[in-house]
Parts: C-alpha cells; sequence; structure tokens
C-alpha cells in the first residue's frame, strides 16, 4: 500500500462512494477531491490534469463592495474575498444536489451548495454572507468579546469570548469563524448580493475554539489540520465561476485579499545515500529522483551526493529529509524492502533486577498455589472511606471518566479484598496475589509512584501464610527477618480495618519491609466478605533491595545426630520464639536446630499458663556428641529456662 | 508350672496362629505369648524360681515351645502375605477416579505473554527497561514531537492528575498517567549513549468508556533501536522474527504507511492471521486474513534531539502495541475486560 487505507467501497445511486482513512498529516491536501486525485495520479503513474479556473469578471470592482479589516493576524493568516452580485438563490442543479448528498450533505440552496461542492472538491472551506446584511458592507476578523454571543444557521445560540475568533461586522458577530455562520447574514431566497470568504485560520485557535463552544464541522475539521495558503484563491474563483453560471449574477472583479504574510517556498536538502541507510534499500538516485517528481515536488538543484527539493505548498506535512524518505519508501513500496538482521554486537544485555525478583517472586507465589490477578490503578472514595486513607496522602486524577476513577492506588489491598469478596461465590479457598504501582502524596508537590506485592488469602489461615512467607524470604535469599508486634502508630489508629492482635511488621534488622495480618470481621462484613482474611504486603523495591542470589550453604555433618526434648509451661503471653532463641543462646553452636512440636493449653494446666514442647536438636560437625556432653548442654539450657521466674520447665 | 502346662500352651497357641486371617491377629498372638505380659514369657520369668535338674528340664521344654511358635508365626505369617498379595492382584483398582490435584496456583495471561515477549527479545539482544507511569506531559506528548494543540493528541485521550495553577505551570510540571510506553525512549536515550536496543513493556492509560475492546488501564510493549545505520530492513527482520516466536508460527508482515508524531517514515504493522493462517474464514481477522498489530516507524530527529542524542550520527527504529491484543488473538478471547476483571474461573485456566 502506497498511502491510505481504503475502509469500505459503496454502490449508490449508479455511483461508488470510497471511503478512504486519510492520515492525519494529510489531511491539509487529501481531506479533499482533487488531493485524492493527485495521490492517485502519483500512484499509478496517471496524468494529473488541473483545471485552472478562468473566471469572468464584470465591470464592478469588488474592493469597491467590501471594507476588509482584519485585527487579529495570528488567528487569520489570509483571508480572500469575491463578491458576487444579482443573483437569484434557488433550487440547487439535479447533479451537485445528488453528490452532495451522497457525501452526507443536505442541501440548503444553490449559493450554499455550490459554497460546500467547492470545499468538498477543493478541501478548502467557503462561507458566502448575505452582502446587503452587512453592516456598512465592512468585515472585521477579530476575537469576540467577553459576554458576545451569536445566533447560528442552525437555530442554536453560542456563547463567545476572547478566545474564539468571530467575522463580524460592525454590529457584531456573523459567523464563527472557521465553524459555523450566523443567522444574521445568512443566504436566504431574497438574497441579491453575495460576498464569499474563503480564508485561512489559525489551526491552533479554531481547534481551541471548537473544542470550547463544542461544537466540530467539516470546516472545523479541515482548518484544525491546516490548510495551503495558496488554496483561498483557486477556490473563490471556482466557486465565484460556478454559482455565477448557476444562480445567475455577475461577479465583482478582482479579490479582496487579505495576505501579509507569503511563506517561502519550501526547500529540503535530501542526501541520497541517507535515503538508502534509513530504509535498507539500494534505490538509484535516478528512481528517487523519478518518484519525488511524480509526486509534484520540485528538484531545485543536483549533485552526486544530494538533491535540493522544492516541496509543494499544499504538503504541510514535509518540512525534513525524513518527510522526503518517507515518501521515496511508500511509493517505492515497504514491500520491496527486504528483511535484513542487525549487525550488533554479542554482548547480551544486562540483567534488569527488578525484572528478575519480580519473576522469582511470581513463579514462588505460584508454586505456592497463589493465582495472580492484575486490578485496576484506581480507586473509588468508598473505598478511601472504608480502608482509612487520608486525603493528603492520595493522588486524585484530574478529569476522571467516572467516579470509579477518581484516585490513583495507594495500595493494593482495597481492589484486592474486592476481587476475594467476588470469586468467594465460586471457589471456597482463595489465595490471590499482585504485583503492582501503588502511588501516594508525600505533600503538595512530591508525589511517590512505588511497587507493591500484595496478596490476601480467604480463610483462618495465618499460619500457612506465614509459612508462605518464610519460604518466599528465604528464596530471595534475604536472612535475619523477624515478626514484630504491630504497633500502629497514632494516624493508623484511625484506620480501624485490622485484627490487631493477629497482625505482624516484617522486619529485616530495623527496617519494616512488610506487613502480615487479618483484617477485622467488622470491615469484612460491611464489604459482604465471608470468614476470615489474612492479608501479605511488601514494600517490593526494599524487598528487593535486601534479596541477593547468594546462599550459604551450611556443610552437611558426617556425624550422627542426637535429639532431646524439653517441655516448658511459660505464661500464655509468652511468644514462642522468646523461648525457642532462649534455648538456641543457651546451647550454642552445639544445637543445630530446635523445633517446636506441640502447644498445650489444656485443663489439667494452672491458670494462664501453656505449655511448649520442642526437639533440640544436637550435632557436631567434627565428631560424635558424647552422652556427658548432650547432658551438660542439656543442662544448661534447663538453667537458663528456669532462670525467668514465671517459667517452669516439666520434668 | 509343670511340662503339661507348657504343652498346654503351645497347643493353644498353635491353634490360635492357625485361626489369625490376618497379620493383626497374628501379632496379637505374639504378644498374647511371646510379648512382655505373654503367657510363654511368664514361663521364662518363673523359671527363675526353680532350680538344677527341673530347671534345666522346664528351661529347654520352655525354649522349644518358643522357638516352635516363633517358626509358626513366621510361617503363617509369609501364607497371609502371599494371600494378600494375591488379593490385591484380583481386587478391582479404578484407574479412572480423578487423582488428587496438588494446589495449583496461577500467572496472569498477561504476564505469561509479557515473560515471552521479554524472552523473545532478550535472546534478541535487547535490554528490559522499565518506566514511571505517573508521567509528565513533556516526556508524553512534547518530547515525543507530539504538537501542542494539534489533532494528533486527540487520537490519545489522557488522563490527567489534580495538581494547583501553579504546579502545572511549572515547566515540564503537569502531570498525567501515560498514554503509551514511549516516553521510556526518551528517558532511556537521555541517560544513554547508542548502539542500544530496549524493549519496555508496561501499563498505560487512556481515558476512554470501557468496553470489549477497550480499558481505562492495559498492557503495551515498546521496542527502540538505535545506531549508525539502523534501518527499515533491520526492523523487519527483528520484527519478523519476534512474531514468528511469539505465535509460534510464519506468519506474514506487512508496512503500511502510517503517521505518528515521534517516527517519520511511520508504518503500521499488518500480520497475516494466525489464527485461519490468512485465509480469511475466521472471526479474529473479520474474514479478512490480516489483523493490524501494532505501530512502529524510523525514531524522528526530534525525538532523538529530546533524547539528548544527535540526529546527524544516529538513527533507529521504534515499535509499540497492546500486548492485551496479542493475547487476545494468540487466545482467541473476545473481551479485554476479561483481564482485569479477576474472575478467577477465567484466570485459573492459564
Amino acid at each position: 500500500m502506497h498511502a491510505f487505507e481504503i475502509d469500505g467501497v459503496e454502490r449508490k445511486r449508479g455511483d461508488y462512494i470510497i471511503d478512504i482513512d486519510v492520515l492525519p498529516n494529510r489531511g491539509p491536501d487529501c481531506f479533499s477531491h482533487i488531493g485524492i486525485a493527485g495521490e492517485v495520479a502519483a500512484i499509478f503513474d496517471l496524468e494529473f490534469r488541473k483545471k485552472e479556473e478562468e473566471v469572468k469578471e464584470g465591470k464592478d470592482k469588488s474592493k469597491d463592495s467590501l471594507e476588509l479589516k482584519v485585527n487579529d493576524k495570528e488567528g487569520c493568516h489570509r483571508y480572500t474575498a469575491r463578491v458576487v452580485k444579482g443573483l437569484k438563490v434557488g433550487p440547487t442543479p439535479k447533479n451537485i444536489k445528488e453528490k452532495l448528498e451522497i457525501l452526507g450533505l443536505q442541501s440548503i440552496n444553490n449559493v450554499v451548495d455550490l459554497a460546500n461542492y467547492v470545499m468538498l472538491e477543493t478541501g478548502q472551506p467557503l462561507h458566502a454572507f448575505d452582502l446587503d446584511k452587512v453592516a456598512d458592507q465592512k468585515i472585521i476578523v477579530r476575537r469576540a468579546k467577553k459576554g458576545e454571543k451569536i445566533d447560528t444557521l442552525d437555530d442554536k445560540t453560542y456563547q463567545l469570548d476572547k478566545n474564539v475568533l468571530v467575522i463580524a461586522d460592525p454590529e457584531g458577530p456573523l459567523a464563527i469563524a472557521g465553524i459555523k455562520g450566523g443567522k444574521k447574514a445568512e443566504i436566504t431566497r431574497d438574497t441579491k448580493n453575495i460576498v464569499i470568504e474563503s480564508a485561512n485560520f489559525n489551526s491552533q485557535l479554531i481547534r481551541t475554539a471548537s473544542q470550547r463552544i463544542g461544537l466540530r464541522t467539516d470546516a472545523s475539521w479541515r482548518f484544525e489540520h491546516g490548510l495551503d495558503l495558496n488554496l483561498t484563491e483557486s477556490a473563490v474563483d471556482r466557486v465565484a465561476s460556478l454559482i455565477s453560471s448557476v444562480a445567475g449574477g455577475e461577479t465583482s472583479g478582482g479579490r479582496v485579499d487579505f495576505y501579509p504574510q507569503k511563506p517561502p517556498k519550501r526547500r529540503v536538502k535530501l542526501n541520497l545515500e541517507y535515503v538508502n541507510s534509513l530504509l535498507g534499500v539500494e534505490i538509484s538516485a535516478k528512481r528517487i529522483k523519478e518518484i519525488l517528481e511524480k509526486l509534484y515536488f520540485e528538484i531545485i538543484e543536483e549533485s552526486k551526493e544530494e538533491l535540493l527539493v522544492g516541496v509543494p505548498s499544499f504538503r504541510l506535512d514535509v518540512y525534513i529529509p525524513e518527510d522526503l524518505v518517507e515518501e521515496v519508501g511508500r511509493i517505492h513500496g515497504y514491500e520491496n524492502i527486504k528483511p535484513k538482521f542487525p549487525i550488533a554486537s554479542l554482548v547480551p544485555p544486562l540483567t534488569n533486577f527488578s525484572v528478575f525478583w519480580k519473576k522469582r517472586t511470581q513463579d514462588i507465589l505460584k508454586e505456592s498455589g497463589f493465582s495472580e490477578v492484575y486490578t485496576s490503578s484506581f480507586v473509588n472514595q468508598r473505598d478511601v472511606d472504608v480502608f482509612g486513607y487520608q486525603e493528603e496522602e492520595l493522588i486524585e486524577t484530574d478529569n476522571p471518566i467516572s467516579a470509579e476513577y477518581q484516585y490513583l492506588r495507594p495500595s493494593l489491598i482495597p481492589k484486592l479484598v474486592k476481587v476475594l469478596e467476588e470469586n468467594q461465590k465460586f471457589f471456597k479457598n482463595i489465595r490471590i496475589f499482585e504485583v503492582g504501582k501503588i502511588f501516594r502524596k508525600l505533600s503538595s508537590r512530591e508525589r511517590k509512584e512505588k511497587t507493591a506485592l500484595t496478596g490476601v488469602v480467604s480463610g483462618d489461615v495465618f499460619y500457612e501464610v506465614k509459612g508462605v512467607m518464610d519460604l518466599l524470604l528465604n528464596e530471595m535469599g534475604i536472612s535475619d527477618i523477624w515478626y514484630d508486634e504491630y504497633q500502629p502508630t497514632p494516624e493508623d489508629s484511625k484506620i480501624a480495618i485490622w485484627e490487631c492482635k493477629r497482625c505482624a511488621e516484617i522486619k529485616v534488622g530495623d527496617d519494616e519491609i512488610g506487613f502480615l495480618g487479618e483484617i477485622n470481621s467488622q470491615v469484612l462484613d460491611s464489604l459482604g466478605v465471608e470468614g476470615r482474611v489474612v492479608v501479605f504486603d511488601f514494600d517490593f523495591e526494599m524487598l528487593e533491595g535486601e534479596a541477593s542470589e547468594e546462599h550459604e550453604y551450611n556443610p552437611v555433618s558426617s556425624y550422627p545426630e542426637a535429639v532431646r526434648d524439653v517441655a516448658v509451661l511459660v505464661p500464655n503471653d509468652i511468644f514462642v520464639e522468646d523461648v525457642l532463641n532462649r534455648i538456641s543462646e543457651a546451647g550454642g553452636e552445639l544445637v543445630r536446630d530446635v523445633d517446636l512440636f506441640d502447644i498445650y493449653e489444656g485443663e489439667e494446666l494452672p491458670e494462664g499458663k501453656k505449655n511448649l514442647a520442642f526437639h533440640i536438636i544436637y550435632q557436631a560437625e567434627d565428631r560424635t556428641l558424647s552422652s556427658q556432653e548432650i547432658d551438660k548442654l542439656q543442662n544448661k539450657i534447663i538453667k537458663v529456662l528456669e532462670k525467668e521466674p514465671d517459667w517452669e520447665v516439666r520434668k | 508350672m509343670d511340662k503339661k502346662k507348657i504343652r498346654k500352651i503351645q497347643k493353644k497357641a498353635q491353634k490360635e496362629i492357625k485361626a489369625s486371617k490376618n497379620l493383626t491377629d497374628l501379632n496379637n498372638v505374639f504378644k498374647s505369648y511371646l510379648g512382655k505380659k505373654g503367657e510363654l514369657s511368664e514361663v521364662f520369668r518363673f523359671l527363675k524360681e526353680l532350680k538344677g535338674e527341673e530347671k534345666k528340664k522346664v528351661g529347654q521344654m520352655a525354649n522349644q515351645v518358643k522357638n516352635l511358635i516363633e517358626e509358626e508365626i513366621g510361617k503363617k505369617s509369609k501364607k497371609i502375605r502371599k494371600t494378600e498379595k494375591k488379593k490385591e492382584k484380583e481386587e478391582w483398582f479404578d484407574i479412572t477416579m480423578p487423582g488428587k490435584e496438588p494446589v495449583s496456583g496461577h500467572l496472569h495471561p498477561l504476564t505469561q505473554a509479557m515473560r515471552k515477549i521479554m524472552d523473545i527479545f532478550k535472546s534478541m539482544g535487547f535490554e528490559i527497561i522499565n518506566g514511571p507511569q505517573m508521567e509528565s506531559e513533556w516526556y508524553n506528548f512534547d518530547a515525543l514531537n507530539f504538537p501542542k494543540d494539534h489533532p494528533a493528541r486527540d487520537i490519545q485521550d489522557t488522563l490527567f492528575i489534580q495538581q494547583s495553577e501553579k504546579e502545572r505551570a511549572g515547566p515540564k510540571q503537569r502531570l498525567l498517567m501515560r498514554t503509551h510506553t514511549s516516553p521510556v525512549q526518551v528517558r532511556y536515550m537521555e541517560q544513554n549513549q547508542p548502539p542500544f536496543r530496549i524493549i519496555v513493556p508496561g501499563r498505560v492509560f487512556r481515558h476512554e468508556a470501557t468496553d470489549a475492546r477497550h480499558e481505562i488501564n492495559f498492557y503495551q510493549v515498546e521496542g527502540l533501536m538505535v545506531g549508525k545505520d539502523v534501518s527499515v530492513a533491520n526492523f523487519r527482520a527483528v520484527f519478523e522474527e519476534f512474531f514468528r516466536r511469539f505465535f509460534d508460527k510464519k506468519v506474514k508482515i506487512v508496512l503500511r504507511p502510517g503517521y505518528f508524531p515521534f517516527t517519520e517514515p511511520s508504518f503500521e504493522i499488518d500480520c497475516s492471521c494466525p489464527i485461519c493462517g490468512g485465509k480469511g474464514k475466521c472471526s479474529t481477522c473479520s474474514g479478512t486474513g490480516w489483523l493490524e498489530i501494532m505501530g512502529a516507524g524510523m525514531v524522528h530527529p526530534n525525538v532523538l534531539k529530546a533524547g539528548g542524542l544527535n540526529p546527524k550520527h544516529w538513527q533507529g527504529f521504534a515499535f509499540g502495541g497492546g500486548v492485551d491484543r496479542l493475547v487476545m488473538i494468540k487466545h482467541k478471547i473476545d473481551d479485554i475486560r476479561l483481564f482485569y476483571s479477576s474472575d478467577l474461573r477465567f484466570l485459573n485456566q492459564f
């Protein structure tokens, strides 16, 4: 394909309608029949003949009938006008009417229809005013004033302001420039004399005005994309000619033309080798020239290495050599470019460690029975209220499409809990996780984007999930992790979503890298979640920071191990960890492992006490331990445990 | 305690051994005669109280009986085991009953697709790079050569972040959720000298109403290769290879003229439908045999400049497209919203 995609071909009333997907940067020249014809001629090597319009002019002079003042040079780059007098407004000739209707335009009257017809033909929007209704026969092109309004041809009223360009007479606006005509000077059955506007407006201005007042038309759409400045004169001549021949009347001599700055002819230097280098082909200089000339470019100068190319004024998309390379490439045909593998060094790319650790995490959780989900990056007000996020820390979107997208998510937890709730109707045991970006505001100008690793699990499964956490952290080579009691900060206590006693802060040294805990039942009830929910939540960047691929392997001893048991009666509020640590410390190197195998809290025990039973595994790397050695250590351990006033070692 | 009694014990034991039907019964017999509190063990204890000849005679007999019982238990045990094995061979065993599946987890289909894409490009020497999702307008549009109020910016409808008037007016200060992964191209160029090849997967955001083909957040993958003489021909080769490996079959690629502000020349990439092989007989490609799959082009000199590179010395190609779309095509999924609905009945199929 060499230019544009055809979206469809339809047969209608003996003719064909071809729906062409013109690329936006070719709007200036190809939103018209002439433009497309030019492309077709270039691509198929046909001759393109453009009709030169010879306007039959009468004795009157246009400039005697019309005074033109352009106040906004930035907004209006050119304003060309012609005057036609003594015409008769009536129905449009059948063939013109038909063509307009096929192309979706309603027929109004011969003058208006012909203006539209020539717009479709040339791409230049045109507008006709009833000259006798233009006060003082004076047209002023200016910005609207605050509070001004206009009644348009389609019986609507629009509020205007200084951001909108208008065509006005001394009494007020006659048209919203480039967008829509007003009722005041509209062409009616009684119109005898007209002024035809053929102008070139600032595309940005038309676009913002169009968006501002909420009105988009065939005219505004063309102005938004930009137009060839030269087009105004040929278009106005063409339409004036057609109008006088169809509606009678006489075209006044000459054009009124505001055209302060004619842009210089665009020239681009094209290096021939660059064409081939960028495309990866071998096209001869001759062929390159051929293609460019076919497309109406002018070869002004040439040397062995480069061409100086003149760009036709209607190609508003060609400014740099790469634009010309594209012209050559598309006509030559991209299918004619043979694939060629790049020659590059064999050094493999650097490992992206974020990607590496993310992958490792995902895999470990998957193997532990978790399903990965992707949730929306946004939370709504309800999520914020239920989960207790503070307004100051939330980042809000400016133009959310709906309330669902009001805030950027400060955590993955709300949506994951929602996913859990929704899936409860189909699954009994749910284990899900997500690794994703979260967003918080640190101050009025500081916003932070971080990665979180979060999971939610249904059921009374705190220890199971803790087991998975241990596995995960272990696999990531993170040692020295410990679980600290959850101490809510003063701000946190406003967030009453956690079941505080069943929560732990996961730490490495003094740094909190994660959290493990249950959501309390009131919150779960309000969310319609059944049963318990355990949550784990990590700061992924911190996790990555601590992770290491290195594992220290402990040599396996070839000497036998010996197991001794010890049972301790302790108060209920003593942590297992504390007893375990005490035993390990007392035993030293020769205690290879301490294993809790039983917790008993039966009725026969004294009030407020529980019984913890441990296997202590003794083993030395270099010898078989004797019974005396083991007994000695065992007694030492017992002594240490009994040092605690409320602890009792069971015999 | 006399020989008669011992004989009685023997006879009783033998009877019970004979009557044993299974190993548990047999074990109980052993326990009741030879176990700690067994009858014969009682006898051995009683022996302590005897003397001389009597002790010798009774002792001998007790041992004899003990050995006999042990032997018979052994024999019977073997016999029972043999019968049980035979029974097992003839017992009905249903191999078609469902197996006990261990709990299996699942990675999201988009994760799986992005891993595959990253692996393919990694093997071609591309480095994986990431960038921020909350991006500045400058990197998202201006650096990528989007004119300020040009219709080109309509192509993407953007989600902006709330900021004070003062803040958003600052240079490069206006914030939005990135509409494509292309901003990372510029960020990377600012920090690295060519030649290089990078791939950027990531979540992007469009301010669009959701339907079967559109979601507010979805995934894209972006590629960029810059060097001294990187060309369209190079792009074709790399891309065709990527597609062939991603869809696991040979697909044809067609480059069509396109328009993007950040590339010149620009192309739309169509590929032959991997489902029907380009024959045009399926719903995935609406019967045309072709699918519009990605956008690409040669990096625009203004973008190279924005990244601090001299366009006179460097040239390259860039491409980008939706990952969701690729996965939908590959697995014949017709609704993009399924990827974000987190319906485990859907996700657990992958």
